[in-house]
């Protein structure tokens, strides 16, 4: 795939690297003397592109129209807000994401500037350190269909009732399906012989009603309370 | 008319100033509240201290009852963001951006933006007064691309006619003053001493006049 990413700071760099080791065809467009230097030592040089990304002629330079996918993952969340609507009104870029560094802006990322993808960095941070603070708390991974249905996690403490039961012997709420159990360092699949054990972090599809009925299995005996 | 100016550093003030005067509702946001030390102590509007972009600011600064809203900070990004938002989510009538790095004019006009090159117009307009001293612009189409000039017939040229003045080059006579009294130009016409011309023209064509002007050119 053709992928052009703008803004070669930390997370532009990182993701050119990955994507470059993974064979696709990577651009990468920076314009800063200081982050030119430091990109030049860990990036194959025939990925840089140097110029700024907001230059409409640097964009040609970078052949903008070929790539099929442009990453604006600039530190100005303007900037990658008019990048992402000129990728589309003016080089029809079929597929475009973008970093939020603001979550304040974070409304504006979107269909109305041609924004396909958001990634909001600080968003997913917290959900990260809170997930690492949440052990017997159910946490919600991802909405779907806003929101009626939820990926949630919930890790195992040791007195819950599921812990010790296979997962055909658990009485599971309706609308609840088990996708995945972390154990240790591992995936474990979930079928019906696999034995819960405690610490097992527990990765759901559920309801709103079954949410609470799962958190009742999974968490501490006392009524436990779920945060969807 | 109620109008929302983003930015509070010289346009945005001096803007601020100017609308205030014509008793216009006007409201200035800037995200860094020294930033409204630029206004005169004469402006009579309100001030609002937040960044602009964040969910509500606009809304706060009453953007759904405002009928212009500029966008004058010095980011061209910012600029183009808050006008775009203005136009397509508040349908806000009247946008204009202020473009600050000429390099950005590009991008603006790619997003339909109606902007004002302050940077670009400002180098041009002392440009054409360093290399054509003659020709006065008194009004400027678009970003400055075609733009209306006043010239006075100099000692050299009166006698001659108006079309051997501005015959083969871009630039179009519109009217031609004679004793204070205006008519349509016609290319026959013979110049007078004190008579002043009307011209539209390009760039180079302005740069051509002034040329022929200075007797540099036939």
């Amino acid at each position: 795939m053709e992928i052009l990413i703008a803004g070669g700071g930390r997370t532009g760099a990182t993701l050119a690297l990955t994507l470059h080791a993974q064979k696709h065809e990577v651009r990468l467009l920076e314009h800063r003397p200081s982050v030119l230097a430091h990109i030049h030592r860990e990036l194959p040089t025939e990925l840089i592109y140097e110029g700024n990304p907001n230059d409409p002629r640097t964009l040609e330079f970078a052949r903008i129209a070929d790539a099929q996918v442009l990453v604006a993952s600039m530190s100005s969340d303007a900037e990658n807000l008019s990048l992402c609507f000129i990728a589309r009104e003016h080089f029809k870029v079929p597929r475009t994401i973008a970093t939020i560094n603001d979550p304040r802006f974070a409304w504006l990322f979107g269909p109305r500037f041609h924004v396909d993808v958001a990634v909001n960095q600080a968003d997913i941070l917290a959900g990260l350190i809170e997930q690492e603070l949440s052990v017997g708390d159910m946490m919600t991974l991802l909405k779907l269909r806003k929101g009626s249905y939820s990926l949630v996690s919930e890790t195992l403490v040791a007195d819950a009732r599921a812990v010790g039961q296979t997962l055909r012997e658990v009485e599971f709420p309706r609308n609840a399906v088990v996708c995945a159990i972390l154990r240790r360092n591992d995936v474990v699949i979930p079928r019906g012989d696999v034995r819960f054990e405690a610490g097992d972090e527990v990765l759901a599809l559920v309801d709103e009603a079954s949410a609470q009925q799962l958190a009742a299995l999974f968490g501490p005996p006392a009524p436990a309370t779920a945060r969807l | 008319m109620n109008v929302i100016i983003v930015g509070c550093g010289r346009v945005g003030a001096e803007l601020a100033l100017l609308l205030s005067r014509r008793a216009h509702d006007v409201t200035v946001i800037d995200h860094v509240g020294s930033s409204f030390g630029h206004l005169d102590p004469a402006y009579r509007g309100r001030t609002i201290e937040a960044e602009p972009l964040a969910e509500g600011v606009l809304e706060k600064a009453g953007i759904r009852e405002t009928q212009a809203l500029a966008a004058v900070t010095n980011s061209d990004a910012v600029n183009a963001v808050v006008a775009h938002v203005a136009r397509s989510v508040y349908d806000v009538p009247n946008v204009v951006a202020r473009n600050y790095d000429p390099r950005w004019l590009v991008l603006h006009e790619a997003m339909g933006l109606t902007s004002v090159s302050s940077t670009a117009w400002g180098a041009q307009r002392i440009e054409e007064l360093l290399e054509r001293p003659r020709l006065r612009a008194v009004f400027s189409a678009g970003n400055g691309e075609v733009e209306l000039y006043e010239l006075q017939v100099p000692e050299a040229w009166v006698g001659r006619t108006l079309g051997a003045l501005v015959g083969g080059i871009a630039c179009s006579p519109v009217s031609l003053t004679h004793g204070g009294r205006a008519t349509l130009p016609e290319p026959g016409r013979v110049l007078g001493a004190g008579d002043i011309v009307h011209v539209t023209a390009t760039l180079e064509g302005a740069g051509d006049l002034g040329r022929r002007l200075e007797g540099t050119e036939a």
